[in-house]
């Protein structure tokens, strides 16, 4: 068992599966598993399942489109954007 | 064929695919078109909030309904959707918000929703950490919910494809009518679908579709913003409603504790746009930590907006038109997850049964817009 996705906790199996399920996009992969969508924004697992891509469905890792890329890059603290009153 | 079906339905969002779930169920052979993916629009931008604390007979009836259903749905689309009823809490700050609420909650009881009007030390027992500042109460109704869209979406386009399809990326240009009636769609990339019924769910977009046959519906884009925060274990179960011109609303999802929330814009941002501004994060910001003082200890991890589908008197749109078999199922004006399933269905038996299951005259596409949503 190979965690890909460690911010959600999305094994390699697990990605497989949706694949093999139709889920043939970074896009759908993200909206049925949550992939990408933790703390790191998919810094650390986006590499990761575009390979998986790659490799399943056999089309070259340069045509894996990814999904789009949400202000904040980096996570703000709340109290950041906050004035303090 | 995969070309022809008993309903083409344009727009894979909630409402799109809550009626062609329940068209299938009827026996309908149901091909829907979706210009990019499933929960493209407003759908995949929502913050799933699920009440039925709403000002209307109708309104609440609908509501109500529809809280059922997305109660048995993970029975009836055998997956798990993230329903859960951790309550909805809409927070007083003036005497006059403390009296509509008071009077809204009589109708709403008399409907037979669990709900009341509850004070400081119970607000204070539900949202630890609540700042009770200016706070006079609120209205809370604990079997409000949540669910998550995605997952909901994706089982009614699964049980939508057991007898007909559901196509992404295929953006509808052009509604062949003849004689007055509509016979076929057709696609940017030139490839036409039959069939005698044709749903315009297209949410934001409803008002450009309708154009397509010449018809004017009143359905309007408006910009919200959004946020979401890193997980945090869950502390507080409902949705915190805070009404004042500069409050906001939020939750924690669940099961996994973010949370998030948006506010509505004063004045409102009319339009297709779909940025973000920076202005909304510091709002936001402010107005979750000024409710909620040690939120402002965690962090937003993304940021973005999508459209209400307004119309004028905050009341969707339900109806055929006078195109024979183009029906308008939109205009949900920034409800239409939670009234979803329920507005589906009633599409659904509609179309097939030729009436409406109960009076829904307050939908039609010809009224008097006049009249007003006061839980907006
Ligand atoms: C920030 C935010 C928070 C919200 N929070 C809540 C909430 O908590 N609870 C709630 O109930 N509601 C909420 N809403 C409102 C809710 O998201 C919408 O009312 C609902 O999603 C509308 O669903 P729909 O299916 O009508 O529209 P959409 O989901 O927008 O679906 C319409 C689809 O039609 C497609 N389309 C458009 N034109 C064409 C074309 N020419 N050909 C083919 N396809 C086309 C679009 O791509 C789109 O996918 C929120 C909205 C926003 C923006
Ligand atoms: S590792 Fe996947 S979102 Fe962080």
């Amino acid at each position: 068992m190979k965690i890909i996705c460690r911010c959600e906790d999305i094994t390699e199996e697990e990605i497989v599966q949706k694949i093999n399920e139709g889920y043939h996009t970074m896009d759908d992969l993200k909206r049925i598993l949550r992939v990408t969508m933790g703390l790191c924004q998919g810094k650390g697992c986006r590499k990761h399942i575009a390979k998986i891509l790659s490799r399943e469905l056999n089309i070259p890792i340069k045509d894996i489109v990814q999904p789009t890329y949400r202000p904040p890059v980096k996570p703000i603290p709340v109290s950041a954007t906050a004035d303090k009153e | 064929m995969n070309n022809t079906s008993d309903a083409i339905i344009i727009g894979g969002g909630i409402i799109g695919c809550a009626t062609g779930y329940y068209l299938t169920k009827k026996g309908f052979k149901v091909n829907l078109l979706e210009r990019a993916y499933l929960t493209a629009g407003s759908t995949g931008r929502c913050i799933g909030g699920i009440r039925q604390q709403f000002s209307t007979p109708l309104s609440i009836k609908v509501a109500m309904e529809s809280m059922k259903k997305f109660g048995t749905m993970r029975d009836e689309l055998k997956q798990d959707v993230e329903f859960h009823q951790g309550g909805y809490l809409f927070l007083a700050h003036s005497e006059e918000k403390k009296q509509t609420y008071m009077k809204l909650i009589e109708i709403q009881r008399e409907m037979g929703i669990d709900v009341s009007f509850i004070g400081l030390s119970e607000i204070e027992r539900l949202v630890p950490g609540i700042d009770p500042t200016g706070l006079l109460g609120g209205a809370y109704c604990p079997t409000d919910a949540q669910a998550n869209p995605f997952l909901i979406v994706d089982g009614y386009a699964k049980a939508i494809k057991e007898r007909g399809n559901v196509f992404p990326y295929k953006d509808v240009t052009q509604i062949n009518v003849q004689k007055e009636k509509v016979v076929s769609v057709t696609t940017r990339d030139n490839e036409t679908y039959f069939a005698p019924v044709v749903i315009n769910a297209a949410g934001p977009f409803a008002r450009d579709i309708a154009q397509m046959v010449d018809i004017d519906i009143q359905v309007y884009p408006e910009r919200h913003e959004a946020m979401i925060t890193e997980q945090m274990e869950r502390f507080f179960d409902m949705m915190v409603v805070d009404y004042r011109p500069d409050g906001c609303y939020f939750n924690q999802k669940w099961p996994h504790g973010s949370v998030i929330g948006c506010y509505t814009p004063i004045p409102n941002v009319p339009g297709y746009d779909l940025g973000t501004s920076f202005e909304f994060a510091r709002e936001m910001g402010r107005r979750m930590a000024r409710l909620i003082p040690r939120l402002g200890n965690t962090k937003i991890i993304r940021h973005w907006s999508g459209s209400y589908e307004m119309t004028p008197d905050g009341n969707p749109i339900l109806d055929k038109s006078d195109v024979d078999g183009f029906w308008i199922v939109g205009g949900m004006c920034g409800h239409g997850f939670m009234l979803g399933p329920e507005i589906g269905w009633l599409a659904a038996e509609y179309i097939t049964e030729g009436k409406a299951p109960y009076d829904i005259t307050e939908f039609a596409l010809h009224r008097d817009f006049t009249g007003k949503e006061v839980m907006k």
